[in-house]
């Protein structure tokens, strides 16, 4: 050992130590500039928003039906609230359970090649725009002639053709849910002689609930914010519906009645616009942080 | 449903003679997808007998425990020729209930896996999915099962608790109690000792050799050392074929194949 010689010496290049920080720093500062270039109309809008809407923000803005010439001159966005309701709830009826069966499916049930079919159709289905839904729902539900469902402009047809929207969210979101699982847990309530339906039911989705709850959540803020599938199927309702089917059953809705009002030639109604942004802004933002909570409750006491 | 006699008796054990044999296996071979990984294994396993499997990693012993309670009826691309008789019917037999079997067989797993639930509800568990509603009946032997595990002095006051609050040596014993609920005559287990401590994994040890009463055991492992502590009968497998099988007396002191010598004086 003593006669042995180790080469203890190594190259020390001090040029390129120094640029090495040098381009450390740079990245960091890109990434920071990057962000804010992309935050920045995050943060102007709801600058803007809340600069000209504050005006209007009241209980009474939340609380009462849109009255006055042009109708929203007085009166607030209740018919919009009232109709979200309405349209979430329906969409939520048609996607939650076609997506949670679909999700599940594809993780625990599905041979390789129908799942490789069926997540194609789910990726196709997340990247069809909004508008082009709104033609779809138009001709099922909406239409009242030829083949479809002839439920004119409603919170029904309107409801449903969101539902289609939602339904890929939740699959996604389930099935990623699911994979996140421990095979173990799977494989243990097998090995005990469950069938593969008690096993889904008794362990794997309540393991999986977090994730599915995050999915749906994310489904109902994507649909919250879409006008266009409603153009055709539901459009707008400045009171509250009075029927199930035809015109009666259409509702207001958030998106809608902000790209209405901005169209109209007054100032007021503008700003109401404005305010009613706020109030979308405000329930976007309550969702978020309902999904960070389910999502904190998820890893502290589930996983 | 277990039967009316729940209790844990010890099985009569006879003379060793061809009624003795619970589990035979007769020239098993397993495929995946072109992978040829169990070799025409024919051997059989006593009752009231532990039985342990060793080999390197890869070498397929994993995968011949789950034949017997054909836990690789999932997996995609599997095929399997040959026969495993338990208690002298085939049970990849078309009329066998898969159900029934794996009630009947009760299986322990490398990696402690209590579902996230109540450490009562992971034993009740198995009561539960075969139908069992009798709430008297399922405390009673929710209790019975944690004390032949020897964790119910540990766990008696928070039995409501979640089982993943417990310990990695406590979550085995809480799945073996969970395996030995349904009653099984079988017990697999798939390297039960592998990520516990010396402590945890000596209680395990003994709690294998107390159950040798009112169980046919199968333990694979790759401790030849663990081993020899608990098997009346050992086996050792390479590359998917079953080199020896002897009982344990024997296979330890006086092995008759030299790469069975070589894996138990760890020449590997």
């Amino acid at each position: 050992m003593e006669n042995q010689q180790y080469d203890q010496s190594f190259p020390v290049d001090k040029g390129y130590l120094i640029r090495k920080k040098i381009y450390n720093n740079l990245a960091f500062l890109f990434a920071i500039g990057a962000f804010l270039i992309g935050a920045f109309p995050v943060f102007h809008i709801i600058y803007k928003a809340i600069a000209i809407g504050y005006k209007y923000l009241n209980w009474n803005f939340i609380s009462t039906l849109p009255t006055g010439f042009p109708i929203g001159a007085e009166g607030g966005i209740l018919n919009a609230i009232i109709g979200d309701v309405y349209l979430v709830v329906i969409a939520s009826v048609l996607a939650i359970p076609l997506g949670i069966g679909t999700g599940l499916y594809l993780s625990l049930f599905g041979k390789k090649r129908t799942n490789y079919f069926l997540r194609l159709l789910n990726e196709l289905m997340i990247g069809i725009p909004s508008i082009v839904w709104g033609i779809v729902g138009f001709y099922i539900f909406s239409t009242n002639a030829g083949f479809g469902f002839h439920l004119g402009f409603s919170a029904l047809a309107g409801g449903l053709t969101l539902g289609f929207i939602m339904t890929p969210i939740v699959v996604l979101l389930t099935e990623q849910a699911v994979n996140q699982i421990p095979a173990s847990y799977i494989e243990g309530a097998l090995a005990l002689g469950a069938t593969k339906f008690q096993a889904t039911k008794s362990v794997i989705l309540k393991a999986a609930l977090g994730g599915i709850f995050i999915g749906i959540l994310l489904g109902v803020m994507n649909i919250i914010g879409q006008t266009a599938p409603l153009l055709f199927t539901n459009y707008y309702n400045t009171g509250l519906p009075t029927g199930v089917t035809g015109p009666g059953g259409a509702v207001g809705d958030m998106a809608m009645l902000i790209f209405i009002y901005i169209h109209e030639p007054s100032r007021i109604l503008h700003y109401k616009a404005e305010a009613a942004s706020v109030v979308l802004l405000l329930f976007i933002f309550l969702l978020d942080l309902g999904l960070r909570l389910i999502n904190y409750l998820v890893k502290k006491f589930i996983l | 449903m277990p039967n009316e006699n729940n209790d844990l008796k010890p099985i009569k054990s006879a003379e060793s003679n061809i009624d003795n044999i619970i589990v035979n296996v007769k020239n098993l071979n397993f495929y995946y997808g072109k992978y040829h990984l169990l070799k025409s294994i024919n051997l059989y396993f006593k009752k009231n007998s532990v039985c342990t499997l060793l080999g390197p990693s890869g070498c397929g012993k994993s995968t011949f425990l789950r034949t017997i309670n054909r836990m690789n009826d999932y997996t995609e691309g599997a095929k399997l020729t040959g026969e495993v008789l338990i208690d002298g019917k085939n049970i990849y037999d078309k009329s066998v209930d898969v159900v029934e079997l794996r009630r009947n067989i009760g299986m322990v797993f490398q990696n402690p896996n209590p579902f996230p639930k109540s450490i009562f509800e992971n034993v009740a568990f198995g009561l539960k999915i075969h139908g069992i509603k009798n709430k008297d009946f399922i405390v009673e032997r929710v209790e019975k099962c944690l004390k032949y595990a020897g964790l119910y002095d540990e766990v008696k006051d928070k039995l409501n608790k979640s089982a993943l609050s417990l310990s990695g040596g406590q979550q085995q014993r809480l799945c073996i109690a969970r395996a030995i609920a349904t009653n099984p005559s079988i017990l697999l287990m798939d390297e039960p000792t592998a990520y516990l401590d010396p402590v945890s994994t000596s209680i395990i040890l003994d709690l294998i050799n107390s159950f040798k009463k009112y169980y046919t055991i199968i333990v694979v492992s790759h401790n030849v050392q663990q081993s020899g502590r608990i098997s009346d009968y050992s086996g050792f497998f390479l590359d998917g074929e079953l080199i020896e099988f002897d009982e344990s007396g024997n296979f330890f002191t006086r092995p008759k194949d030299k790469r069975t010598e070589n894996f138990i004086t760890s020449r590997y």
